[in-house]
């Protein structure tokens, strides 16, 4: 079997951009080409993925297509990968299998979201539509209403507590303050967080991601043209994928993501890697419930536990067990929605290469994860990266 | 919602009660005799009586035509004028709606009559039936600007040019539906009931219609309530006056969870464990079309 490794990756900030979707994307993409250590030329694109929402309609057809036309890959085979919030993740994963079946050495993995040109109330009408409409819409919940339900259910099971969320939040606030493709560089107290406005209860404003436009993208090669771009890549070990189903009500449990389970269960098999090995871990923290979730569902943190987990610290930046989120998450880097997977992997590419800001770079970072969810988890894919092969 | 005279009823004590006594129903005020029911909204301007937040005339004549059946009555169809959403009369209760633009009564044929007035109240009927006045206990004040700013809003909710920018349940989606919305139908499949209905199973069989009806109790397991701005888009007219709008997860007493809108947005929060009773109610509307669905009410000692 073919192996696969990442050669460049790139992204734009991440925020309220001035450009639109052909300029945001070719600002990704040229990021990304000048990321690979040697010489790289659009034009050898073979295949590209690109996930993305088509948040508000802008190009809801054929959206790879122009996107790829303005940024030197004319003609290449490509298609939009579509699965919500975890449309990159899954492009990357499909990126992967293109070079693993053989039939591609080099592919574009990426990802776009415009969200910030709409009007307040058009905007409204997009949001959430990741959620079972008629059953979850029609009872008046968006995402925020969504994860607030596992929150309170969360808190009732496990005891856990809003103070948890609090410390992810701030955590996850701190990591991204040195990040410069950060949507919102600014660290909050405890108390600040503490007391932010309702928007679900029980998850108040700082519980929540904001709304962010970007882009990010990331080059796959196969193990045999590896050399011709880079004699330093970062090796994709491994990779996995679940569904479940997409209204919470049909679900076993709404405390707990059998998606994610059954990516990263995947994912560490394909790898040969364990939660223990992980350095740094990208998580899908559109709501901080969803990154203490996350933590238990990855192997972090036992069962029940993910709220001691971040009371404890255990998530910071070179003082726990991994780090948790060291570009700021979703909460703090932004949320693009089709662009946030492989904006995950453009993260964990350069912390693994040692090319993030200084202060920001985890200490001795191996092998790096990322943890993509898909609305409120009915989808799920989980990479696994690392520097040895 | 009620006050501490007036309390929710079971549908077991409605067979045992006087007649002339006002009972709370759907979260409505009722009275029922042998052949006919009066129900109206609890809510009061002065001494009109107006609708609720999410009340009309069809979800009034529902739980009056629901009334009587709990009773036993069996009721095949009905006269009505075209104040009620027939069609939606129809698929919460089975009940066949005659329905005329005027109240030319020889071209209503069935035997019982829906009886609507100026206010808030209907009166179900067998045609032959002379209903007594009655005058209900329990009724609330409403505040004046928000009764009017909630009318205006629904006035501006239901014009045919109200419609969706993204999200969007169709006439058709919602109707595809309707039996387990509004009536809790559910697939019987090895014992075990599923709902909301689904496709196939697992093995690629196409899975029994949606035929065996979930018991109307249910009990809270989470909530949330949202602020205003973080509300859908359906429902961002009328989110700012209700202060939000709340939701609740729950789980029927056959296994089966869901989550519904509290019936009149119900001010007192909700927790985990409150058992909650079901009626229908408005959701929102689009293109002219009022989407109908059950949302829960909880039952308080």
């Amino acid at each position: 079997m073919v192996d696969v490794a990442v050669i460049g990756a790139g992204q734009t900030k991440y925020g309220n951009h001035p450009l639109g979707l052909k300029a945001m994307w070719a600002e990704a993409a040229t990021n990304a080409f000048n990321s690979v250590d040697k010489n790289f030329e659009a034009n050898l694109v073979d295949e590209a993925f690109i996930g993305s929402v088509a948040f508000g309609g802008a190009q809801l057809g054929n959206t790879a297509a122009i996107l790829t036309e303005h940024s030197g890959m004319k003609g290449c085979s490509v298609r939009r990968v579509e699965n919500a919030c975890a449309s990159s993740g899954f492009a990357l994963r499909d990126a992967m299998m293109a070079i693993k079946s053989g039939e591609a050495d080099i592919v574009v993995a990426g990802g776009i979201e415009k969200m910030n040109d709409l009007s307040a109330e058009r905007k409204r009408y997009w949001l959430g539509v990741s959620g079972d409409t008629e059953w979850e819409r029609l009872a008046g919940l968006t995402f925020p209403g969504t994860y607030a339900l596992m929150a309170r259910r969360h808190f009732h099971e496990y005891g856990s507590n809003h103070d948890d969320l609090v410390n992810i939040s701030v955590k996850n606030h701190m990591h991204g303050f040195e990040n410069e493709f950060a949507h919102i560089r600014k660290e909050v107290s405890f108390e600040k967080a503490a007391s932010g406005f309702m928007v679900a209860d029980p998850l108040t404003l700082y519980d929540c991601c904001p709304t962010s436009d970007g882009a990010s993208c990331v080059i796959l090669a196969a193990d045999h043209v590896v050399r011709e771009f880079t004699d330093d890549p970062i090796w994709l070990k491994g990779s996995g994928a679940g569904s479940d189903h997409l209204a919470l009500h049909d679900r076993h449990s709404i405390t707990q993501m059998s998606a994610t389970q059954k990516a990263v269960a995947q994912a560490y098999k394909s790898s040969g890697v364990s939660a223990r090995d992980i350095d740094l871990a990208e998580v899908h923290d559109c709501f901080t419930i969803a990154e203490l979730m996350a933590t238990e569902d990855l192997g972090f943190a036992n069962r029940g536990e993910g709220g001691l987990f971040a009371r404890q610290g255990r998530g910071r930046r070179n003082e726990g067990d991994v780090a948790i989120n060291p570009s700021g998450g979703l909460k703090s880097k932004g949320h693009p929605l089709g662009a946030t997977g492989t904006g995950q992997a453009v993260e964990v590419f350069k912390q693994l290469k040692g090319t993030v800001e200084s202060a920001r770079q985890i200490r001795d970072a191996e092998i790096g994860l990322t943890h993509n969810v898909g609305g409120s988890g009915a989808t799920c894919a989980v990479h696994i990266f690392g520097r040895d092969r | 919602m009620m006050d501490e005279e007036t309390v929710e009823i079971t549908e077991q004590e409605i067979l045992d009660m006087e007649e002339q006594e006002t009972i709370v129903w759907k979260g409505y005020l009722a009275c029922v005799g042998e052949d006919s029911c009066v129900v109206q909204s609890p809510w009061y301007l002065g001494d009109d009586c107006v609708f609720g937040a999410d009340s009309d005339y069809t979800t009034l004549a529902i739980a009056a035509i629901q009334l009587l059946q709990s009773k036993g009555t069996q009721i095949n169809s009905i006269n009505a004028l075209n104040d009620v959403e027939g069609s939606i009369m129809f698929m919460a209760t089975g009940v066949e709606v005659m329905q005329t633009s005027n109240d030319d009564s020889a071209q209503l044929s069935a035997e019982w009559d829906l009886c609507i007035g100026d206010d808030a109240r209907v009166v179900v009927c067998k045609t032959d039936c002379e209903v007594e006045l009655w005058e209900p206990e329990g009724g609330l004040d409403v505040d004046e600007e928000f009764h009017h700013e909630m009318t205006s809003a629904w006035e501006k909710e239901c014009q045919p040019e109200h419609v969706s920018q993204g999200a969007y349940v169709s006439q058709q989606q919602y109707q595809e539906g309707a039996a387990a919305r509004l009536k809790l139908m559910s697939q019987k499949v090895d014992g075990e009931l599923i709902w909301p209905p689904r496709q196939m199973d697992g093995k690629g069989n196409t899975m029994p219609q949606a035929s065996t009806p979930l018991h109307g109790v249910a009990t809270i397991e989470s909530w949330t309530k949202l602020a205003a701005a973080g509300a859908p888009s359906e429902f961002s007219i009328r989110a700012p006056l209700l202060g939000g709008i709340s939701t609740v997860f729950v789980r029927f007493e056959q296994g089966p969870r869901g989550v519904f809108l509290l019936v009149d947005d119900e001010e007192n929060n909700p927790k985990i464990g409150d058992k909650v009773q079901f009626a229908i109610r408005r959701i929102y509307a689009q293109e002219g079309y009022i989407r109908y669905g059950l949302k829960c009410q909880i039952i308080r000692d």
